[in-house]
């Protein structure tokens, strides 16, 4: 009895933090979920996208037991085996990137309750109601303040905390039950996300409501090195948004020029359309070192962890702006703003200032005074040659380059004076420079390729925010119909096989009337090919969120807000009920949402986290050849597998054969390979034959396009009935789905996991 | 156990079993030709990799010819085989196969059985190295796994060395064809 009473408190208390009594929706069965509360759904995601496990490493190393060997069924010291070691890895990359996210909305809601207090309204515009889809379908909490954003991501803070806990020593001994726990970790991500882009939007009155943002000059070329140059680097926008301001007050902002690489400089051009982008990640290092920046401000994520050793290489100075990011730094937050001035600019000191507006001020003060001092010149041609000429071929910088390039070739070609080859390598350099530590004769390899490194400068659309609830109206019919073939949504990092792989896709899809979202590095380096007139896909495709539209979101955290739309498409247009209605709303998109994520360079645990949180939505997600090495895959066997769904107006369980999506979490080896597999990853049973034969048309095509003709050898598992067949292929299908001996099935009107497991939610909530 | 350290450091190994390292061609031939059920997976760098003008997939397809090999081609080198006149037996992704393959029960690409021998060619190396670790912990008990890249691969059961020359790999390619010519 007095377990049930403790729980019953519980849930009272649940109850008071989401408001229940607040009536705009009735609460649903899951509002601020725990561990065990959505296990029953991952299960059933699991039973058909089984995990794949590739061990990066035989061994497990994280108590003093170890090390042990886990190869051949051996289990260590502890019980664990090889599968539950590979899941408990994979929690603790999602444990770290969701608590990146959560830690930057934790902060920024901290600077900006400071600044605006807690009770600041959240108003995301005229076009957006649904303003948090995310917070909202997870704790059941329909966030009005800033104040009700601390709540949110209270909660979140806690699952963390007991997720972190299952990972100790002698904890979890079930890798399913480790996979739930990364699934529940990464849902949390994106209600984290969510968290901190509401704030930054209603707290930075970054753009809302609206598809048209402005375009931003991006690439190096795009900075004025004639001024003095302040860059920051990372993810919050406490930092850059502060400095803008301190700019333009002090009316400096024509004087000084701001850029910015990584998501900051996403976050920056949301705030301030001059404001320049640098690139991606992977232009880092190169950028630093060509010494335009004058004074670099860090903030958090993703940013080089020797910042100060890298700055003193061509005398930039640093300011660590949050406390995540320190550098051992002395911190000068207290200290008089002449004195730090003084020392960064003598002394060639770097120091933590974590006082934002102090920081922007001396940052401001210090590349004033600099700027005019120092160099910034790329390489000549005949430096470059010289240099590349001490190569001797020993191979060293191809053996540790993480994109396994050849840069001996690349050098020789230098230093013969022929450029166009070492250019196309350059596209594929990911910037890490482990190349120059690694080279016995000392060339500055990234130094070099500043001979080769375009000049070229590109315009990419800022970030908007939310997609509008009047998009989602427009567009829920011929989604879930899907007369438009699909919502595709590229994100991550910049760890791909080449920088144009991610324009090409977005191009190839956009051109085929797919709505096409894109966040962080990949909305950058989408922007970085020109195709017909020299347009980039931001200058050819309009910005709205429709048929062959281009969407940049944002950056990482924005990320939510793709979520969110495939959330929106459930409650705005089939409407159901979302409030604490994780599974339902997940059972909707993963059947009769045609979305699929690409995180064609992801790299972060970050990224492992925001694609995670996708699968446990129902969003197949597509990852570069690198991915294989976050060591776990959710993949199902298409001939093998049970593709039994219920279809809730007839409920009776049907056996569709039908491996739609086929696989939730997915390795493409190539950029042809994936050009195939995204639209049949936007396959749902649910599709009318309309739509299933526009959706084969791109399939069959695309198949065509990057396999070499002939048919793809299982079109026949998606062919329903002679109506699915695209008008173009009609004959050849025909033919060849006779010599198969291809039998004709009934689509199925309403598919839904419902039914087909253990689960609270009845049949009738999905049935709208 | 071999301290072979592959060429690109992404593969360096931290385990302790590693593959066994293999430099004749004969001794290569015999593993295949005393499979029951080998299969050949091709990657998409046989259509962009060429020893003295001749494309790779020359060679894995004079392999596959002369040791009766069924084919699995992964990513988009079927196009290059049709091209040349080869349908493979079976098209999936690399980590599609490999998910397949660690299945005890799966009937295999002609549907007779899994194979007992998987030999792994064209594969972007570290991808190709995380394929190998899938097999090598999951599916130790059922096949084992070759190499035919120009690299030691420490996940695979039989891998070549790291040859320094082209010209080292070329004569092993055209030594092993030769061999299953013998055999066969």
């Amino acid at each position: 009895m007095a377990e049930v009473k403790a729980l019953t408190k519980k849930q009272e208390e649940v109850r008071q933090l989401i408001k229940a009594e607040i009536p705009w929706e009735p609460v649903g069965p899951t509002p601020m979920p725990e561990i065990p509360d959505l296990r029953s759904w991952d299960m059933r995601l699991l039973k058909t996208y089984k995990p794949w496990y590739a061990p990066f490493c035989d061994l497990c190393c994280l108590c003093t037991y170890g090390k042990c060997d886990l190869t051949q069924g051996r289990r260590g010291a502890c019980g664990l085996d090889i599968a539950t070691q590979q899941a408990r890895i994979i929690l603790l990359a999602c444990l770290m990137g969701c608590s990146a996210h959560a830690g930057h909305a934790g902060h920024i809601l901290e600077f900006l309750i400071e600044k605006h207090g807690p009770d600041k309204k959240i108003d995301m515009g005229t076009f957006i109601e649904l303003e948090a889809p995310n917070i909202r379908t997870v704790t059941g909490l329909k966030p009005e303040t800033l104040g009700d954003l601390k709540t949110v991501i209270e909660y979140v803070y806690k699952e963390i905390t007991y997720l972190l806990d299952s990972t100790h020593f002698g904890q979890e001994g079930s890798y399913l039950d480790y996979e739930s726990k990364a699934l529940h970790a990464s849902m949390l991500d994106h209600v984290g996300m969510e968290v901190a882009d509401i704030a930054q939007i209603v707290g930075f009155d970054f753009p809302t409501s609206v598809a048209n943002t402005p375009m931003i000059d991006m690439g190096w070329e795009a900075v004025d090195k004639s001024k003095p140059v302040i860059l920051l680097v990372g993810h919050n926008p406490a930092t850059s948004c502060t400095l803008i301001d301190y700019l333009r007050e002090n009316n400096l902002y024509d004087k000084v020029e701001v850029a910015g690489i990584c998501c900051t400089a996403l976050e920056t051009t949301r705030y301030s359309d001059r404001a320049k982008i640098v690139g991606p990640l992977s232009r880092q290092l190169f950028f630093i070192r060509s010494g335009i920046a004058d004074v670099i401000m860090t903030d958090e994520q993703c940013i080089r962890t020797d910042m100060p050793i890298e700055a003193d290489k061509v005398s930039s100075r640093v300011i660590a702006c949050l406390d995540k990011v320190m550098y051992g730094l002395e911190d000068a937050t207290d200290w008089d703003t002449e004195e730090i001035v003084k020392q960064m600019v003598e002394d060639k000191k770097h120091f933590a200032i974590l006082d934002p507006e102090k920081a922007a001020e001396v940052a401001a003060q210090v590349a004033l005074k600099i700027s005019p001092r120092r160099k910034k010149e790329w390489i000549s041609e005949e430096e470059a040659k010289e240099l590349a000429g001490k190569c001797t071929q020993c191979d060293m910088c191809e053996r540790v380059c993480p994109n396994l390039l050849g840069l001996g070739k690349a050098m020789k070609d230098i230093s013969e004076g022929n450029f166009d080859e070492p250019q196309k390598l350059f596209n594929k350099c990911i910037g890490c420079g482990k190349c120059d530590q690694e080279c016995p004769q000392h060339i500055p390899i990234l130094r070099v390729m500043q001979v080769v490194a375009s000049k070229e400068t590109w315009r990419i659309r800022a970030g908007r925010g939310a997609i509008m609830d009047t998009e989602i109206r427009n567009v829920g019919a011929p989604l879930t119909l899907g007369t438009i073939p699909g919502v595709l949504a590229f994100v991550g990092c910049s760890n791909y096989p080449d920088i144009d792989d991610v324009a090409d896709m977005v191009y190839e899809f956009a051109k085929r009337k797919y709505i096409v979202v894109l966040t962080g590095c990949a909305a950058m380096v989408a922007g970085m090919k020109k195709f017909q007139d020299g347009k980039t896909v931001y200058e050819l495709f309009p910005p709205d969120f429709d048929a062959g539209g281009v969407v940049n979101v944002g950056s990482c955290v924005s990320n939510a807000h793709i979520t969110g739309a495939a959330i929106k498409i459930a409650n705005i247009f089939a409407a159901l009920p979302l409030r604490a209605n994780y599974e339902v709303m997940a059972d909707y998109v993963l059947n009769r949402v045609g979305a699929c994520g690409v995180a064609w360079g992801a790299m972060s645990q970050k990224a492992a986290s925001i694609g995670t949180g996708c699968n446990r939505l129902g969003v197949p997600v597509v990852l570069g050849p690198h991915s294989s090495k976050y060591r776990r895959l959710y993949l199902s066997r298409k001939e093998e597998d049970d593709w039994r769904v219920m279809d809730a107006r007839k409920r009776e369980i049907v056996d569709t054969g039908e491996p739609s999506p086929e696989h939730i979490a997915y390795v493409a080896e190539t950029k042809e390979k994936a050009m195939v597999m995204i639209p049949k990853l936007c396959i749902r049973k649910n599709d009318t034959p309309q739509g299933r034969s526009i959706k084969l048309n791109h399939y069959i095509s695309l198949y065509r396009k990057y396999m070499g003709g002939g048919l793809p050898e299982d079109l026949h598992l998606f062919v329903r009935r002679d109506a699915d067949i695209p008008l173009v292929y009609k004959k050849e299908v025909r033919i060849h789905l006779k010599e198969i001996g291809w039998q004709p099935k009934e689509p199925v009107g309403l598919p839904t996991f419902i039914g087909t497991y253990p689960t609270k939610v009845p049949l009738e909530a999905v049935i709208h | 156990m071999s301290a072979m350290i592959p060429f690109h450091r992404v593969n360096v190994l931290t385990g302790i079993k590693s593959a066994r390292l293999i430099e004749d061609a004969a001794e290569y031939a015999n593993l295949i030709q005393k499979a029951k059920r080998p299969l050949w997976v091709l990657g998409p760098l046989l259509s962009e990799w060429a020893l003295d003008g001749k494309l790779l997939i020359e060679y894995a397809l004079e392999i596959a010819k002369a040791a009766n090999i069924p084919i699995c081609a992964t990513a988009h080198v079927k196009g290059k085989m049709v091209e040349l006149g080869v349908k493979p037996d079976s098209v999936y992704d690399a980590v599609e196969i490999v998910n397949a393959l660690k299945d005890p029960d799966w009937r295999g690409v002609k549907k007779e059985g899994n194979h007992d021998l998987v030999i792994f060619f064209g594969i972007r190396s570290d991808l190709e190295e995380q394929c190998l670790s899938v097999l090598k912990h999951f599916a130790f008990n059922h096949l084992k796994t070759m190499t035919l890249d120009k690299y030691y691969f420490p996940h695979a059961n039989y891998s070549l060395p790291n040859f320094r020359k082209d010209e080292q790999w070329k004569a092993f390619l055209e030594d092993l064809i030769s061999e299953l010519k013998k055999g066969g």
